[in-house]
């Protein structure tokens, strides 16, 4: 070898610690004198000139194999020791997410198994200078952690996992509370793996709550008259019983289909047929108080409670929306003679909700929760012992809710996940059979005065350690004690998913609740055994990839998306602004004419565009400003200015957005009719009195219905490409599509006939007026493996599609999808894509 | 920073007989070649094609860092600017004096771990299409295997 040979013994350390780097890079060789084998020629064709060949023995075949398989077993110890002689650290070991920023100079960020090579490792005169060698003073002088971190809380609040999350995650401040937007790791690719293979988990205890009490009849006028008329109406059988949650959305009362406010999922607390009070006789605490369940001497009136999650952004107005509904039952009621009692309650921060996604949560959730079987039912015995063993969440009944008891799960720490035991002989996991019922989701959680008592833990984490520590086998599971505290938490089927029927894309997981001040406790018991962790991104693109529309981001409509799209412009406006005009991108010659904020007016035709899109107002001359143009201004004539005041003051020309389960079948229904606009008419008139809402007023012409009406859409790129936010979409010309749909069936597009001037389509600059829509959501969805982008476009622009679609397959008979082009912001190229109206 | 970017070619000799051989395929040339007598003979292979200016351009970066003559197997780092001159001399490589040699690269690449992977890899294939020759099973286990277990066993039971 080249290497000169050092010498052989060399004494001091450097002199050994670079033998043993010269000995990790070096690879091992077989010395042919003693080696018994030979290897035979690799290559037995050419070498090889006679014809009579003789195929090799089976010795022969063992003595080429051991001769390189000397060869392949040296090749891998050189690899191994080449890798771990360049990890000399002791931190290097462990693997990214137990690193610590402080391990290099502090042994005590490092697991206990490597903390005396850490500290051997640590370079003495630092050790000195950290001053780690004399204890720190004042220690009692210091305020108390409580103190200070509640004086961090002043215009924000914290979520209890807070400070997990801020040691591992970008925080930020939304909706008054200060939340996780994504790991500080490279987190992207590995937790969509999670969302759809594995299993992620996100605090959601930020969400708003609000609770209403009250006779059954009336809150289900309230909410019929806020929600949307194309569901299930929430008052409905299979949700009044609590057997399963309703998702649903709520309008401002009356207006459906304006004024579409959020999402929200509605759960009723189960009235089951026996009285629960058997079950709180067996509930006994160390204060031997005895606990009523509030709702027995209730139970026989018609009270029922009911509680509304929603999104924090719109509170406000879901709130006063609920009143408003709630303050017309009333006086309905009163004029008829009858008092009701409605009682509406705000109990943010009340519970604490996790949302675990993936098909391992089952498997996580068992293996995490230790529930109390003396008091279970066999309905939940049955589910608990089938949960392991289902596939995903999606084998359960959509929305189902169950409700059980736990034990502390401080208790079973760590814990392990369940294994998946199948039947012998079949890959199929067995049906659950268990259907929901008020039974199984009879849970203590919708007790004030339950969840008020377990705010505080009976015994501190410290406690139960020291009774660990008092186990004679180290390492055993603490057995529940009668003073121990059992918490009531319910699990509810979440899934994201679009309301088609054959959903391949959907991502399903579990809901989890449990009172408020045990968060930390369930969270480390989830997150143990290797459950990702999810920020608000990391929570958007699950819903992006399942295909659905994300509240607020992707409703344009809804003023929580006007406040969220305002934001985003500003920030990303103030930073066009900041960068210089040579590295910065060209808006006005791209002619991007709203590149921060989607300009639905223009989209939908009610405004013009205006001819002079992005001033960069540092830009002008300071001249420049002081003058006033001599030119008078260009006169407006009285009805345009008329119609300018009248688009601006007038609700009728807001934009609404057409959404619902027969959104697919409205649509089609309209691109038939004659007059579309009358059409439409009646059926929004249809469905609202399907709900006893009195018919919309004529507001001027049935024609105003249609124009300002948006829909929802689903953009898949046809070859390459990936739209990203707010990128713009552009109908094409017929001549153009037929170019375009050329293009898509021919393998290699062929350049045009020499001499001839081809633009090639992709360059085509589009007329601004064929712009028809945003992209609110976009970019290249990892589990389709091609651009995906949710947008919206007008209701009469998709009309247009339709015809469109419709007049040219009689030239193409293949595919009966609409296209469309989609051009970045910041770019000039147009890529074609297929778009579809996305059923919410 | 300015990095030293490296190719590492994975280089197996394969020898020609001087006299056509007859009879058995499975006969092994024994090469008595060394690493440095390689590196002799690529520069000399490198000067005469390539003049003095090629081999000014390698010479700093050539090494051979490992050749087993068992195999012929032999690793060459070069750098990443010089290595298409180091690779075209190795294809002019005539061979030794007493014996013709052919250079067959299996792999390049920037990192030696994956000239390590694919010379595994080449192994394997090459043990794979024996066997398949030999009409032997797939998961062929040499006899040496059932040897070696016993023998272990017999050892260990010294021990106590």
């Amino acid at each position: 070898m080249k290497r000169a040979f050092d010498n052989p013994q060399p004494t001091n350390y450097k002199g050994r610690k670079k033998q043993k780097l010269a000995n990790a890079r070096t690879i091992a060789v077989q010395s042919p004198i003693t080696a018994n084998a030979v290897a035979g020629p690799s290559r037995l064709g050419p070498i090889v000139s006679d014809n009579m060949k003789r195929l090799p023995g089976a010795i022969d075949v063992e003595k080429f194999a051991e001769a390189r398989s000397f060869e392949i077993n040296a090749m891998k110890n050189a690899m191994e020791a080449a890798s771990s002689s360049s990890t000399t650290r002791a931190w290097q070991v462990l693997p990214r997410h137990l690193r610590r920023r402080a391990a290099s100079h502090n042994p005590r960020r490092v697991p206990l198994r490597l903390r005396d090579k850490a500290r051997a490792e640590m370079d003495p005169l630092k050790r000195k200078a950290l001053g780690r060698s004399m204890p720190k003073l004042g220690k009692q002088k210091r305020l108390p952690k409580e103190v200070v971190f509640m004086g961090r809380q002043r215009d924000k609040r914290w979520l209890e996992t807070h400070i997990w999350h801020a040691k591992r995650m970008k925080m930020e401040n939304m909706w008054g509370y200060r939340l996780a937007v994504t790991p500080t790791e490279k987190a992207f690719r590995p937790s969509h793996r999670a969302s759809i293979r594995g299993s992620i988990l996100h605090d959601a205890s930020y969400l708003s709550l609000i609770e209403m009490k009250g006779p059954e009849a009336a809150l289900k006028t309230i909410l019929e008259s806020c929600c949307d008329v194309q569901d299930i109406s929430p008052g409905a059988k299979r949700y009044t019983s609590g057997a399963r949650v309703c998702k649903t959305h709520v309008y401002a009362p009356d207006r459906y289909p304006f004024e579409l406010i959020c999402p929200v999922t509605i759960m009723w607390k189960p009235k089951p047929s026996s009285p629960l009070s058997d079950d709180t006789s067996k509930f006994r605490k160390a204060d031997g108080k005895d606990k009523q369940k509030v709702a027995s001497p209730e139970a026989s009136d018609n009270t029922r409670t009911l509680w509304i999650c929603f999104h924090p952004s719109p509170f406000n107005e879901v709130f006063s929306a609920l009143r408003k509904s709630t303050s017309q039952v009333l006086e309905a009621a009163g004029r008829e003679g009858i008092i009701l009692d409605v009682e509406m309650a705000d109990i943010r921060g009340d519970i604490g909700i996790f949302e675990i996604m993936g098909p391992k949560s089952n498997q996580i959730l068992r293996g995490a929760l230790s529930p109390v079987m003396a008091e279970a039912s066999t309905d939940f015995k049955q589910f608990w012992a089938s949960l392991g063993n289902i596939q995903s969440a999606g084998s359960v009944p959509g929305g189902m809710v169950i409700g059980f008891l736990v034990n502390d799960p401080r208790l079973r720490f760590p814990p392990k996940n369940a294994k998946v035991q199948l039947p012998t002989g079949s890959n199929i996991s067995p049906p659950v059979g268990v259907f929901p019922s008020a039974g199984l989701a009879a849970c203590n959680v919708w007790e004030q005065n339950i969840r008020n008592k377990l705010k505080r833990p009976r015994y501190q984490t410290k406690d139960i350690n020291q009774r660990r520590s008092k186990n004679l086998i180290p390492g055993t599971p603490l057995n529940p004690l009668r003073q121990d505290d059992r918490i009531p938490v319910m699990l509810i089927q979440t899934s994201l998913r679009t309301s088609t029927s054959n959903d391949t894309e959907a991502i399903e997981g579990w809901t989890f609740i449990f009172p408020a001040g045990w968060s930390m406790a369930f969270f480390q018991q989830l997150t143990y055994t290797g459950t990702r962790v999810a920020g608000q991104r990391e929570r958007k693109t699950q819903a992006f990839e399942a295909g659905a529309a994300y509240f607020p981001s992707d409703y344009p409509s809804t003023s929580a998306y006007q406040t969220y799209a305002l934001t985003r412009a500003e920030g990303e406006k103030g930073k066009w602004t900041r960068t210089p005009p040579a590295k910065r991108v060209n808006y006005k010659k791209l002619g991007t004419h709203s590149p921060w904020i989607p300009d639905w007016k223009v989209v939908l035709g009610l405004k013009e565009m205006a001819n002079e899109p992005i001033t960069d107002e540092e830009n002008e001359d300071a001249d420049m400003q002081d003058l006033v143009t001599t030119q008078r201004e260009p006169e407006q004539s009285p009805e345009q200015s008329s119609q300018n005041s009248a688009a601006n003051d007038e609700p009728a020309s807001r934009p609404w957005l057409l959404r619902g389960l027969e959104v697919s079948s409205i649509i089609s229904d309209l691109s038939d009719a004659l007059v579309p606009g009358q059409s439409l008419y009646s059926i929004i008139n249809r469905l609202r009195t399907k709900r006893s809402l009195e018919p919309l007023e004529s507001i001027g012409k049935p024609d105003d219905l249609l124009k300002t009406a948006l829909v929802l859409v689903r953009i898949t790129i046809c070859s390459k490409g990936s739209p990203s936010d707010l990128s713009l979409v552009y109908s094409i010309p017929d001549l153009e599509l037929q170019e375009w749909r050329k293009g898509l069936t021919k393998a290699g597009s062929n350049p045009g006939p020499a001499g001839v001037e081809f633009v090639d389509l992709p360059d085509i600059v589009p007329s601004p007026n064929s712009i028809i829509g945003y992209i609110t959501t976009g970019g290249f969805s990892l589990s389709r493996g091609e651009g995906f982008a949710i947008g919206a476009v007008p209701l009469t622009r998709l009309i247009e599609l339709q015809q469109q679609g419709q007049r040219l397959s009689h030239y193409v008979k293949s595919d009966k999808a609409l296209l469309v082009k989609v051009r970045d912001r910041k770019g000039h190229q147009c890529r074609l894509a297929r778009i579809q109206v996305l059923q919410n | 920073m300015v990095r030293f970017k490296n190719r590492w070619l994975l280089v197996e000799f394969l020898p020609i007989p001087s006299t056509p051989q007859s009879g058995a395929v499975a006969q092994t040339i024994q090469l008595n070649l060394d690493g440095r007598q390689i590196h002799s003979v690529l520069k000399q292979s490198i000067l005469s094609n390539y003049g003095d200016i090629g081999w000014g351009a390698v010479a700093l970066s050539l090494s051979v860092k490992y050749f087993s003559p068992t195999t012929n197997i032999c690793i060459i780092r070069v750098g990443r600017e010089q290595h298409k001159i180091v690779w075209g001399a190795l294809t002019l490589l005539d061979g030794l004096e007493y014996m013709r040699l052919i250079p067959h690269v299996v792999h390049v690449s920037g990192t030696i771990k994956h000239v390590q992977l694919a010379a595994i890899a080449h192994n394997r294939t090459v043990i794979a299409r024996y066997r398949a020759m030999a009409n032997a099973p797939v998961a062929y286990q040499d006899s040496y295997d059932a040897y070696l277990e016993s023998s272990n066993r017999d050892i260990e039971s010294l021990e106590d």
